[in-house]
């Protein structure tokens, strides 16, 4: 029995063996992804997160405590497949314009948080007044311990606001 | 593709420096992961001056190798490195009151068990007990070695001189270190008690990573069932000693003579120490016989608290046999420190290891805050490689491990009294501040003797008697961290004043700005304050903002039976530098007109790279392409030896062009603000001065140009009636013509910077640098330019104890639930003079960080010290709790009905001399007493033990 799932759209397949092995340990060590980063290891602070997408379906997992042994049949992207070569993604050009970041080790989980939250936003537009409840649930738990959280709300706030005024745009 | 690390591109400047050790010379050297700020660097701010964007934001955006525990030994192949890799663990000892009696791993099964098991008395001498340089401060440093020599001896006669820095002779880290007693092994030795919990017991090699997951997995919260300890033989009845030396500061002016009188700065080091006891009596004589004065006693208390940086700290090391050459991976506050360290620890006579070389890959730190500053990871993982047979070794601390050994910043005990006239006018501050130090010594001395000049606040204090000191315990090792001492003492002194006028019925506003001190004021020690402060008018804006001038409609509309709301206020001045900082830089001109920017400043995340790369713009032209921080060897190139006996201007030792007092201090971030911008921005010029106009001048055929004619607009030199110039065809014309490409400035400061006259390719200037030398465009080594004319400042100032300022005033507004006792933060306002904003976004990013981190530690953040705390090994993120999105205000702009955290920052005058401030700290330090403060407007409580957790505010209000 292996356990199949793809990596930034890779195929990887590994052993039954390895099914307790956190995601985050295969992504460093047989990777050597190491954009995702680790900082509690027990599942608080999310810098962790990576897009898991099963179905139809894309969730923000975190990869500290989730064993391969769920990701059968996923597809999973890291932070180092965000931007498309060199064209960075709109929320990694936002979080850099607009310096929300510091030392930047909280900065990968916060890309995949916002990037999931960009792309269910994308899928199903929300009202303006839901956006601020809805980015609380995003990135709401994430930590990061140098910057105060202010600029990696406005940066996230005001992408968002552009998605959802190109869908509601379009829809009209 | 994931970007690598690749050697360090030599430049032209040597990277080495020299160690001279008992077991002979040992060559040090930093490199840095340059080619991460060089991979976009041309475009990440074109603009000169102006950054759009963090020089190393698009690194951290996507996800590259950039911090020490992205790497493994196969990703530094292009260095040498093997790819076999071991893992380190070490165990850590649960008992101060027990011997430790050696390690049982018999329960490990094979496939979890260790290569090899290294006890404490298998360590070679030198790596027992190896001493850390801690040199930061030279009040404090002169205090060490003045109780090193004794208290008749002169310096001359002292058995240790005071520390070189210099080319050829490096600061020995035995002089500052270790009073006699303080030595405290790495690893404990069988049969010894351990002198604090997690202490190192053993240090286990695992071959695999496999082995060594399923050994820390099986060991993790289990450590007793693999270590051996004796009988209970009680706590150590040689504690709580001392890590001297201690400060004591005490005053005694009248109010008729406010800059005279008897202070630490007024006195000579033989008639201070004589005096001072003798004077505090009178202080308190004083306050005790005079009527009418308002006393108020007071004792605060605050928690250790864990810098929570997150990246847990991680290491590569790997000796290099042939060469002779220890190889070290890392992510540090201090590469210069540490690189020493490890230096020192294998250059003892008797080490096993032969170490010629020391080379350290500098990482960017995944956060600091001072926790990284001087952290005893550095050696931890040296050790290593002593029993590595040539192997790689990885430690890598997972976040428990974290919690459980990184530096922490002091918890501390204070009491003392404020002591006020009726009129409203301070007369006197005393107060005792005991910090615990924890296990090992780091910075602890320093700390005390800063948090005791933040004792007397923001205020002109006539009357004091404050003394500090840290002393050691059984608990984590304490560090430098953010505020260095002044969280601790603000905390005390501004929750005074705001009882007193709570008490008396003043405005608390009011009350303090009729003592706030201002320029040609002096500090509690007597120190002349030759900044410009504007705290008065700091307070006017703080006092016109609605959220204080409103605060009684706000309170009214957030009150109910359940909620009550209040307004606190709260001012610091916290100092920043030392009492003299040494700093460096070089400023490069490439040879395709970019330049580079190079400095012994690390950017822990503050923003110190992006800062300096654009402070050269409106004198260069540009930007600087790319920025080089952690320049470890810079100051070894310049010519000069530092001498921490130089003196001050009658001293005829400034003369010799050689001399300096102090070649480069910490990598602290508030020294970017003022301290290194300076040395960038001086070095600029100089490279202005010294190749830029001399090529114009051959270019445009204009001999006698002088700076005044020439001005930069879009990239481009221009000067009347000549065709204006491109970087790249002046780089063209340095390079073909053999001008030097670069120039190396250093600096020092202590209230002025030494300033002095340089001879360069256009003519002599007076910059405010004690060092300069040149680089040669053909790579060769650099030319020292000696300095002539040395203005340097004046003898009393050795003992001002801090001469630079960031004053910043808080209002916070908060909500209490009467029923859960929990606390929200509803509104901050800070008030900041911070001088030149050279990069707005990086100052209120690191604003809004300092505010978020004083709610954590004000209400959040709570760790028990000894076993009930981190040192037992269970401690994470889960019983930690650090502000989140929810914690702090989201909104930057003020506004009724959405929680705000507004930033006003003073604008910048002509006093401010063109010159930032370093800030974090600034913020942070006075939102702790704030919220005390708004706590005591909302529920009538006084609450003076920090955190203020939702248990002792019921506690307040019920019991
Ligand atoms: S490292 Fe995964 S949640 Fe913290
Ligand atoms: S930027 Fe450093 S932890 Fe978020």
């Amino acid at each position: 029995m292996t356990i199949s799932f793809t990596v930034n759209g890779a195929s990887q397949r590994v052993a039954d063996d390895m099914a307790a092995e956190p995601l985050l340990d295969y992504l460093h060590e047989a990777l050597d992804l190491t954009g995702t980063k680790l900082c509690c290891g027990i599942g608080v602070c999310r810098a962790c997160t990576v897009a898991v997408t099963k179905g139809a379906t894309t969730t923000a997992m975190i990869s500290c405590s989730t064993p391969l042994s769920v990701l059968d049949g996923t597809d999973i992207r890291t932070v180092e497949h965000v931007a498309q070569g060199e064209q960075l993604s709109a929320i990694q050009t936002a979080f850099l314009e607009n310096f929300s970041f510091q030392c930047g080790y909280c900065t990968p989980g916060f890309v995949m948080g916002a990037t999931v939250l960009l792309e269910q936003i994308a899928a199903s537009p929300i009202e303006e007044a839901q956006l601020d409840r809805a980015i609380a649930d995003a990135i709401g738990e994430h930590i990061c311990r140098c910057t105060g959280y202010v600029r990696y709300f406005e940066a996230v706030k005001a992408t968002a606001l552009k998605v959802i005024a190109d869908k509601t745009g379009a829809r009209q | 593709m994931i970007p690598q690390a690749t050697p360090n591109p030599q430049h032209g400047l040597s990277r080495r420096r020299f160690l001279q050790t008992a077991a002979g010379v040992i060559t040090l050297s930093v490199t840095g992961l340059r080619e991460i700020p060089r991979a976009h660097a041309q475009r990440w701010s074109p603009t000169p001056g102006v950054a759009t964007q963090r020089i190393d934001g698009r690194t951290k955006v996507t996800g590259g190798k950039i911090f020490a525990r992205d790497f493994n030994a196969r990703n530094l192949a292009v260095h040498g490195w093997p790819d076999t890799q071991w893992y380190a663990m070490y165990l850590r000892a649960l008992t101060t009151t027990r011997a430790f009696e050696g390690v049982d791993l018999t329960l490990l099964p094979a496939d979890a068990e260790p290569l090899k098991v290294i006890l404490g008395s298998d360590l070679a001498a030198g790596q027992q007990n190896p001493p850390l340089s801690l040199n930061r401060d030279n009040i404090v440093d002169e205090a060490i070695m003045r109780s090193r020599r004794g208290p008749g001896q002169a310096p001359s006669q002292a058995p240790s001189q005071a520390p070189n820095q210099g080319p050829g002779k490096q600061a020995d880290p035995t002089d500052l270190d270790h009073p006699a007693g303080m030595e405290f092994d790495l690893i404990v030795r069988p049969g010894n008690r351990p002198d604090f919990l997690g202490q190192a017991t053993a240090l286990l090699l695992f071959d695999t990573r496999a082995a060594w997951r399923k050994a820390r997995a099986l060991m993790q919260f289990e450590d007793a069932k693999y270590q051996n300890y004796g009988p209970d033989i009680g706590p150590n009845p040689d504690d709580p000693k001392i890590f001297e030396p201690q400060t004591h500061y005490v005053r005694y002016t009248d109010s008729s003579d406010p800059g005279g009188g008897f202070s630490y700065y007024g006195s000579n080091d033989a008639d201070y120490r004589k005096e001072s006891a003798e004077q505090a009596i009178r202080v308190a004589n004083y306050l005790n016989t005079t009527p009418d004065l308002i006393k108020h006693d007071f004792a605060c208390d605050m928690r250790a608290m864990d810098p929570m940086f997150m990246e847990p700290e991680s290491g590569l090391i790997w000796y290099d046999k042939t060469l002779s050459k220890l190889n070290v991976l890392l992510g540090t506050q201090s590469p210069d420190g540490d690189v020493a360290d490890i230096g020192s620890m294998y250059g003892e006579q008797g080490s096993r290891l032969k170490v010629e070389h020391v080379d350290l890959i500098s990482c960017f730190p995944g956060g600091g805050f001072g926790g990284r500053d001087r952290s005893p990871f550095s050696l931890m993982l040296a050790l290593c490689a002593d029993f590595a047979d040539g192997n790689a070794v990885k430690l890598e601390y997972d976040r428990f491990e974290q919690f459980r050994v990184g530096l922490k910043r002091h918890a501390c005990e204070t009491h003392g009294s404020l002591v006020v006239a009726p009129d409203q006018t301070i007369e006197a501050i005393t107060m005792v501040l005991s910090f615990d130090g924890g296990g090992r010594k780091n910075l602890s001395p320093y700390v005390a003797s800063l948090g005791a000049l933040c004792a007397g606040g923001a205020y002109r204090v006539p009357k004091s008697d404050i003394f500090a000191n840290a002393k050691h315990s059984e608990n984590v090792s304490g560090g430098s961290q953010r505020g260095f001492g002044g969280p601790q003492a603000f905390f005390a002194t501004e929750t005074a004043i705001d009882e007193i006028a709570a008490q008396q019925g003043w405005d608390p506003l009011t009350f303090r700005a009729r003592n706030v001190v201002s320029k040609g004021d002096t500090t509690v020690v007597g120190g002349p304050i030759s900044q410009e402060l504007r705290l008065t008018e700091m307070l006017e804006i703080a006092g016109n903002h609605p959220l204080w001038s409103e605060r009684a409609k706000l309170k009214a509309q957030h009150e109910s039976d359940r909620v009550a709301y209040g307004t606190g206020l709260a001012m610091s001045l916290q100092a920043y530098g030392t009492s003299g900082d040494g700093v460096v830089a070089a400023v490069m001109l490439n040879k395709d007109g970019t330049y580079e920017v190079q400095s012994d400043a690390i950017d822990m995340g503050n923003g110190s790279a992006t800062t300096l790369g654009v402070v050269i713009g409106d004198i260069l032209g540009a930007n600087a392409s790319t920025v080089e921080m952690g320049g470890y060897t810079l100051f070894g190139q310049i010519g000069l030896t530092a001498n921490r006996s130089i003196g001050c201007v009658p001293d005829a030792t400034w003369d010799d062009p050689k001399l300096t007092k102090k070649g480069v201090g910490s990598s602290s971030a508030c020294l970017t603000g003022l301290h290194q911008v300076h040395a960038v921005q001086q070095t600029a010029h100089a490279l202005f001065a010294n190749t830029i106009l001399p090529a114009a001048r051959a270019l445009w055929g204009e001999p006698d140009l002088v700076v005044q004619d020439t001005s930069w607009s879009n990239g481009l030199l221009m000067t009347e009636g000549k065709e204006s110039l491109s970087l790249p065809v002046i780089a063209e014309f340095v390079y073909g013509q053999g001008l030097d490409k670069g120039v190396l400035g250093h600096g020092y400061c202590q209230e002025i910077w030494v300033n002095a006259m340089f001879n360069t390719q256009s003519g002599s200037y007076r910059f405010e640098l004690d060092g300069l030398a040149t680089f040669p465009s053909d790579g060769g080594a650099a030319k020292a330019v000696p300095r002539y004319a040395t203005q340097a400042m004046d003898c009393s100032s050795g003992r001002a104890s801090r001469y630079a300022w960031a004053p910043c005033v808080n209002v916070i507004g908060l909500t209490v639930d009467r029923i859960t006792g929990e606390v929200q933060i509803e509104d901050v306002l800070s008030v900041l003079n911070a001088g030149r904003i050279h990069v707005e976004q990086l100052v209120s990013g690191q604003s809004q960080g300092g505010v978020a981190m004083a709610i954590g530690y004000s209400l959040l953040e709570d760790m028990p010290p000894g076993i009930a705390g981190p040192a037992d090994g269970r401690w994470n993120l889960n019983r930690y709790h650090v502000p989140r999105f929810h914690d702090v205000p989201l909104s930057s702009k003020y506004q009724p009905g959405t929680r705000s955290q507004e930033l006003v920052i003073m604008n910048e005058t002509p006093g401010d001399k063109k010159q930032g401030r370093g800030i974090a700290e600034a913020v942070m330090c006075s939102v702790a007493p704030a919220i005390s403060n708004a706590l005591r407007d909302a529920v009538g409580v006084r609450y003076l033990s920090l955190p203020i957790t939702p248990a002792k505010i019921l506690k307040g209000l019920y019991q």
